[in-house]
Order: C-alpha cells, then structure tokens, then sequence
C-alpha cells in the first residue's frame, strides 16, 4: 500500500475509526479535526506502517461486520450510552439516514424585541455606583450588560461634584465612538478627547483618551509639568481593563494605575477575567481605599448556542437550552452527529481530486 | 479558511430563522471579501423602504466623513444589507457600518476575529467559523475569554429577549474549543510587565532612586511575583519543619562533610578495586561452572562445556551446550541453578571445546538426563567486601574524622534524605530571592544601558540629553534619541523624518509593494538600519521596510496626492496604509515635544504633520 492509498483509504474511514486507531498513536487525537488526525496518523506511519495497517484492516473488519448489525450510522462512539429518545421525544426517529427534524421550538423561541420598558438600573449598577463614592471599583462583568451605564453614571455624578473625570479605552477608534457617544449625552464643551496626534478641548471635565496618553499625563505631573488639571480630578474609569494582560500594552495599565493620584477613584471596567478578585487585592494593597469587586457572570441577554450544519440545517449545539456550564457531554446528540458527518464528508472530494491528478 | 455554507445560503437561513442581525466572525481579511463579492454576484435584494433607511443613515455619515461616500461597496451594501468590517477598512468605513448595525438597517457583518475588541457593535447573533486566530506568524487556538468576548457580542439589551451564538463548521475547526470557550471560566489574567527606557527614564526624573525599588514593588507584576514568593515561602517552612532532625550532629555541617567524605570514599574504592568485581553470590557460583557441569537456564538445561572472560564483555561467559546439540554462549549470571551432576569432558583447544567424539557422547548423556535432579547448596562468601571496605576506611581516616566518629551510622542513613531537603532549601530560597528582586535587577539592568550611552550620570540623574530623550514615549524610544543625537535628522526635508518615522513606527508584515525610493531617504534608511543592527543587543530592531518609507515620503512630499492615488502606489489595505500614517502622525508629535531643545527638528516634524494630516487623516478627531 503506497502512502497515497493508505490516506485515501485513511480519509474513507468514518471519524469514529479513526479515533479508535489513533488512540494510543497520536497524543491527544479527540482534539484533532478529520485532516489533522489522518496527518497525524501518516506522520505516525512512518514510524510503525505494518502496525497502523493492520490495525486499520482489524477495524475495517470490525465495523463491517458490526454495520451487518445496525442498518445505518450514529457514530460508534454513542454505542454504550442509553438511549435518548425519552428526553428528546421529538427525534425518536433519529437514526433514519433522510435527514431527521429537530426540535427547533425550544431554541428558537422568544426570539424578538421585548417591549419598551422603563430603564432600570441592575442591583449590581447601583452597588458599584454607591460604591464609588468612598473606594475604587472593579466590574468584571460579561459583554454587553452595561458597563457604559456605569461610566456615564459615575461621570455625572463626577462632573456635578466639580470633579474632572479621565475616560480611558485602549483603542483610538473605541475613544472615538466613546467622544461622539458623551458629547451627545453631556454636550459638546463638557467633553474633551485626547489622543496620539489630537487634542480637542483639553479643559473639559471629561475627558477622553487612550491609556498610554493618560500614563504620559501622569508622568509628567509627577515630573512637575503640570498638563491638565489633575489636582482637581476625581475618578479615572479605565474601560476594557482585562487589557492589563496584552502582552505588549499591558504595561501601560499598570503603570497608569500606579501613578494615578491617590485623591482620584479609580473605576475599572473589565470584560469577565479569571481572576478579578486579584486584581482586587492588588488595589488595595497600593491604594489608600480598599477596593470594591463587583462582578457576575450572568448576561443580561440570555444567551443559547446553535449549530448550523453546511446544508442550511440548525440545530441546538447544547442539550439544554441554554449555555450549560460545564461542556463534558452536553452536545446536542444531532449536532454531533452533523458535525461528525461534515468531518467525513469534507474529506472525501480532496482524497478524491488527489487520486485523479 | 471560509466557512463550508456560502455566505449568501448562510445569511438566508439566518433570516429565515429569524437570527437577523448578525455579525459573522471569518479568519481572514480576504474571507470577508469573498463574503462580500459573493454577495454582489447574487440577485438578492432588501425591500425599498429598508434600502432608503440604509442611504438615509449613510447622508447624514457623509456630510461627516466624506470618503464614505467614495467607497467602491457603498451600492452592494446598500442594496443587500449585508457589509464587511476589518483592519483593511479606513476607520469612517468601519464607522459606518458600526453606526448602520446599532440603527438596525443591516441584516449581517462579516468580520475578523483580530480586532474582535475593536468591533464594538451588537447583534442578535454571532456566528463563529473557526476555533483558532492567527497571531503573527501561525494560528493559535481560541483561549475561554476569547471565544466569550466573541460571543459576547451577541444579543442586543433592550432590542433582544435572547441572543444565539451560532456554529458553522469550516475545515478547521475543532468544536471541543468553542464549546469549552462557551462553557468555561475565563482564564485569570498575568501582567505583562516591561521595564522599557522611556519608563526608567521618566520614573527617575520624578523620583530618586533610593524610591524606585519602592515604586516597582506597587505594580501588579511584583504583587503577583509575592504571592508566588508567598507561596514559596510556605512550602519552604514546610521543608525546614522537615530538616528539624538533620540538625548539627558531632560536626554542625555534618552533611556538607559527610558529602565529601563520600566522595573521597568513593574515589579511593574505585582507586584499590582497580579489577571489576562480580557480585558475591557469581563470584561463589563461578567455582562451580566448570567443563561438563549441568545448569539450568531461564529456558531449560545446558551444560557448561567452557568459562571464558571476552573482551568485549564486563562479566565472565560461558559456553553452554544445548539439549539439542547447540552450543550457544551466554553470561555467567544467566545461569539461574547449578545441578549436583557433572560429565567428562575431553576438552579441546578450539570450537566445539572439546573433542567430536566426546560433543557426541555429551549430547546423548543430556537426553538422558532425569527430570529431577538435585541442585548444588553454594555458599556466598561475603567476608571480602567488607575487608575492602576497613582498608579504605583505614587509609582515609587520617583525613576524615568520619570512620571512627560516634554517629558515623545516623549519617550514613539520613545523608540521603538530609541532602535532598538541603538542596530543595537552596532551590527555593534562590527562586524567592528571583521573584523578589527579579524587577528591581531589571531596572538597573536597563538603567546601567542608559548609563553606557549617556543618558543616566554614573549616579542615575539624568543627563541633559536624558532630559529630552524622556519625551520620546514609543517603542523603539533608544533607536530614535540615538538618531537624534546622531544628528541624522539635521537640515532634512519633512518628508524625509515621516519617511524615517514611518518605517519605525510599522510593526505589521503584511507585504506591500512601492519600489520608488528618493537617493536621500535611501542612505538614510542605511544608517538607520545600521544603527538599529548596533542597538540590537539592547533593543530589538524595529522592521525597518522600505516601502512603507517610501509610501510616507510620497504623501508627505507630493500635497497634491489623492487618498486613491496613494493607494493604487502599493497593494497594502486601505485600512493598514491608514494606520501607518495614523502611526507616523503619532512618532512625529512625540518629535514635535522637543521643541524646546531641538527647535529645527521640531519645526520639521510640524510641518510633516501639517501635509501628513490631510483628506481622509483629516475626517477623525
């Protein structure tokens, strides 16, 4: 068998064979897509051919006798698990080769726009503004529930105070949308924008710019070159904190969190981190006030998962309607079937063209 | 890598379910495009009213930023409702389509993950196509935060009751990591802490050095380096509660001594045994495999027909006669028993060993031989050993007090044990003093460089030009002072500096192409990059491409030069040439600030920037 055969043959085989041939072959295979694996798998046969060929005939062997069985293809894998059908009574009918209906209701329902509704505030956006007024603040919180909310509240109660208010993004084009966004709510002389190359209205109370302008602010207030009012500031919030990671511009957070004026809160907005309550601790410790972690991890749009299979069909990705917080099992069944499937298939018209050419 | 569905059947079942608007996340650039061309091909069209609410929202972002209106997909996504948004767009094309999805008018974005912090904009869905992004050079697999930032983007508060994140498989895409991302924690965070120059000159403009060490100790950086410290320090209490009984014996530093004396003690052993030595139950049992004599082997009989010492072998051989009639030769340890029967043997210099006639005789004798018979009982003679071992201890002990000392056994049986805590003591001890002073050994390093090339006094003050050279707040900050101070820059055009601080300033390798260079830039880019190979030990060398210097000079030089006519100068992206002169802009403001003591090269940056600020680097605050 030339190397050619052997992968066309390879690349015949459903993914389920290929796993079971891998095991003990290639280091971790059940992370390995079709492709991968059967690269996996040649790179190994240089080192023991005879073995993998055999193996492979053994399980061909195997599988055909045990296809005389079952008329046709769930995955081995599912082989030993009890049946589904009682919980996903709608898809009894799921081995049938035609492509079964799923339950789609269950995901797909309440999809739309909820009614206009008075804003109100999350429990945790008022604990983290009441907060503010004696310590720093932390908010770890998902995307998208409403960290702005917190950033203008806190400008405005800033501002009213006669306090100046530094806003701080870490990309030029976010400190842009945040400029028109504030100057629409806080009109246009109350805002001011800093950035590499710009500077409009450097005398507002709120100011926006990038974290690496505000670190060269500091610097050179701690230099005795006063810039910008920084005696008079109050609250520094500095957006999409969990950039004190980046590699490259991390540590420009670090620095600036350092060097900012003790007089002045801190708000740090950071999308989920790991370990938030570290940062925290870090706070404290170099800060005068102890510092305040607000977080949780519930979105306030729920969120579900779907699969959606080349041939227009979806499916749920999960068994539960929502997102289930450990993923040892949980694949919808149906989609694991499709996406084992889309692994045979794609594989079949490359091995094919290669056999021709 | 595109998606396996095409992007127009991917948008349709998206409508059809309802899951409209949705931001589709492609790995690359050019899979957007292809999403986009695909999209201009075919024949679907939004309702009237909904492309009129498209070219309303777009005139009021022209009045604004006037190259919106000149973009080449501006019918396209009007007439489908579906845009593109990556690095490769200008940043007023990026805004409109932000602000178009926030408005509701479109049905789908495709994007790149790269800038997934960037796009900051909702939709009801996301859809993911891909497990892994490409960083620099290969592609590295989501990490949980990741695929949780890109799934965040999913519903809309206030416009959505729930969001979807949707999987659509592509070649190389592995559904264990997105369903982990989706399921999982978000990794906690490191600091990535870097002393560069800028920094320690800055920090000692403000503050002595005495207060440094003090200051770097309030970064994150050393925070986490203590808790580790911390951590250390509890196990390394663990490990002395551990040494308590390896305390001081008859000496104080008996494991250090006992350590030596072992070592001499070996030595000599190795010096007076100069013959190998078999161990004690062989030694015993060689006396006994002599010609004719019946052993038994790990499988069946034999019988010894020679002993033999090879030189290629460390132990002694015999050669053994099979029941079949082989003879094979094998070592003397491989004999497991020694039989109480022996034959005569005629004995013959040469293979077989011993004479046709008796190898015959021999052969029937053993197949003859009964099922049962008694083993010989060999005594091991163990007295030698320790004979050898007085003698050393004898001729030793005028130099050890070991020998003869009281707890010469307690050591001899907790040295093992005792030494390995010892060394685990060192172990940590060292790695706590690291993540304590690790930082502070850094500072000094970089400030021991400033000192060498004259920005630092010998006594960490700074020096005239340490004074200025602080301004210059970016990467590569050592690179351009030293220019500077080469006085490269003296009597050039602006053009030349935005040349020269453009080819700094780009960090991206994406190829480009502009072969026109000016002589004048081109033997300045020699010097740059020569000074930049000197600099190498202490700071990497930025990429230094000459065709984004070329690219720079041209816009600069040329102020009749349209945005289109720049960029049909290279094959780079709108959108990257953008950013590099968005960079350049930046380098030179850093240059503009030393105007106080460099009022010519200040002037020149100035007025790079007053040419380099025009059309579309003109329509953003």
């Amino acid at each position: 068998m030339t190397t050619e055969e052997l992968e066309a043959l390879l690349a015949a085989q459903p993914m389920s064979l290929l796993q079971r041939l891998a095991q003990g072959r290639v280091h971790r295979h059940v992370r390995l897509g079709k492709r991968h694996l059967i690269d996996a798998l040649l790179r190994h046969a240089s080192v023991n051919r005879a073995g993998l060929e055999s193996d492979l005939q053994a399980l061909m062997q195997r599988d055909a006798s045990a296809g005389h069985r079952r008329t046709s293809g769930p995955p081995a894998r599912h082989r030993g698990r009890p049946p589904q059908a009682e919980r996903h009574p709608a898809k009894s009918s799921e081995s049938e080769p035609a492509e079964p209906a799923t339950d789609l209701s269950a995901l797909l329902e309440g999809i739309g726009v909820p009614p206009p509704q008075p804003f109100f505030p999350d429990p945790w956006q008022e604990e983290a503004l009441s907060r503010l007024t004696t310590t720093d603040v932390i908010v770890s919180v998902p995307t998208g529930s409403g960290k702005t909310y917190v950033a203008i509240e806190a400008a405005r109660r800033a501002i009213e105070a006669d306090r100046t208010v530094i806003y701080t993004s870490p990309l030029k084009a976010l400190s842009n949308t945040k400029f028109t966004e504030f100057t629409r709510i806080f009109g246009a002389d109350r805002v001011g924008i800093l950035t590499g190359d710009r500077r409009d209205n450097p005398q507002a109370p709120l100011l926006i710019m990038t974290t690496e302008i505000l670190r060269n602010l500091l610097y050179d207030a701690a230099g005795g070159e006063i810039d910008v009012r920084l005696d008079t500031l109050g609250l520094v919030i500095m957006d999409e904190s969990q950039y004190l990671a980046d590699p490259e511009r991390g540590v420009v957070w670090e620095e600036t969190i350092v060097f900012c004026p003790t007089q002045a809160r801190l708000l740090l907005l950071s999308a989920s981190i790991g370990n938030p309550e570290e940062v925290a601790a870090w706070l404290t410790s170099i800060r005068p006030t102890a510092c305040h972690l607000v977080r949780h991890h519930r979105r306030s749009v729920p969120l579900r998962a779907g699969y959606l299979h080349p041939n227009g069909k979806l499916v749920p990705l999960f068994r539960s309607v929502g997102i289930p917080h450990s993923h040892g099992g949980s694949l919808h069944p149906e989609a694991k079937r499709l996406f084992a499937q889309y692994e045979d298939e794609t594989l079949r018209p490359r091995s094919t063209s290669r056999r021709v050419s | 890598m595109p998606p396996s569905i095409h992007p127009v059947d991917l948008i349709g079942a998206l409508r059809h379910k309802r899951l409209t608007p949705a931001i589709v996340f492609l790995t690359s650039r050019r899979a957007c495009d292809d999403a986009m061309q695909a999209f201009q091909r075919s024949h679907t069209a939004l309702a009237p009213e909904r492309q009129q609410a498209i070219t309303s929202v777009l005139d009021q972002l022209i009045v604004q930023y006037p190259s919106i209106g000149e973009h080449p997909l501006l019918p396209t996504v009007t007439r489908v409702g579906v845009a593109a948004h990556h690095a490769g767009h200008l940043p007023s094309w990026k805004i409109a389509i932000e602000e178009l999805m926030r408005q509701g008018c479109l049905d789908a974005v495709f994007a790149t993950t790269t800038l997934a912090a960037g796009v900051d904009f909702p939709a009801r869905t996301v859809v993911l196509t891909q497990s892994s992004v490409r960083k620099t050079r290969d592609f590295t697999e989501f990490t949980i935060s990741e695929v949780q930032q890109l799934a965040g983007r999913a519903g809309r508060r206030g416009k959505d009751l729930v969001g979807f994140a949707v999987v659509t498989p592509s070649p190389y895409i592995d559904l264990t990591v997105i369903t982990k991302g989706l399921t999982g924690h978000p990794e906690p965070i490191d600091s990535q802490f870097v002393i560069a120059y800028p920094m320690v000159l800055n920090l000692l403009k403000a503050h002595p050095l005495e207060q440094i060490q003090a200051i770097l100790a309030r970064s994150f950086a050393q925070f986490q380096l203590n808790r580790r410290a911390e951590t250390l320090e509890g196990k390394l209490d663990a490990v002395h509660v551990q040494m308590e009984p390896y305390g001081p014996r008859v000496c104080t530093d008996w494991i250090s001594q006992w350590q030596v004396f072992e070592q001499a003690r070996k030595q000599k052993a190795h010096r007076i045994q100069v013959r190998h030595r078999e161990p004690p139950e062989l030694a015993a049992r060689l006396h006994f495999l002599t010609p004719g004599r019946v052993v038994g082997l790990p499988k069946g009989r034999g019988l010894v027909l020679r002993q033999y010492r090879s030189r290629g072998q460390r132990s002694p051989m015999v050669t053994i006669l099979r029941p079949g009639g082989a003879v094979a030769e094998c070592q003397a340890s491989t004999v497991t028993q020694v039989f109480d029967r022996s034959f005569e043997v005629a004995e013959a210099p040469v293979y077989p060993w011993c004479t046709p006639s008796s190898l015959e005789e021999l052969i029937r004798q053993m197949s003859e031989l009964p099922v049962r018979i008694p083993t010989l009982p060999i005594l091991t003679e163990d007295g030698e050993k320790d004979i050898a071992e007085s003698q050393i201890a004898q001729t030793l002990n005028d130099e050890f007090p070991c020998p003869t000392c009281p707890s010469r056994p307690a050591c001899q049986k907790d040295h093992a044990q005792a030494l390995r805590l010892r060394q685990e003591v060192h172990r940590h001890t060292k790695t706590i003093q690291a993540l304590r002073t690790g930082l502070w050994h850094r500072f000094q390093a970089r400030a021991e460089v400033l000192q060498q090339f004259g920005y630092l006094t010998p006594t960490c003050h700074l020096t005239d030009e340490g004074e200025w050279a602080r301004l210059i707040r970016i990467d590569h900050s050592l690179l351009i002072t030293e220019l500077i101070r080469a006085e490269a820059f003296s009597g050039i055009e602006p053009q030349i500096l935005a040349g020269v601080m453009a080819t700094i300033a780009h960090d991206d390798d994406r190829p480009g192409a502009f072969p026109r260079i000016s002589p004048g830039l081109g033997s300045l880019l020699g010097q740059v990059r020569q000074l930049a190979d000197s600099l190498a030990p202490h700071e990497d060398p930025p990429l230094l491409r000459a065709d984004v210097a070329a690219l720079t000079e041209r816009w600069v030089g040329d102020p009749a030069l349209t945005w289109i006519g720049l960029c049909r100068a290279t094959t780079m992206a709108e959108g990257d040439i953008y950013r590099l002169l968005a960079r350049t802009l930046e380098y030179l403001s850093q240059v503009h600030t030393l105007r106080a003591t460099h009022p010519g090269l200040a002037d020149t940056a100035s007025q790079a920037i007053k040419v380099l600020r025009r059309g579309v680097l003109e329509e953003l605050p």
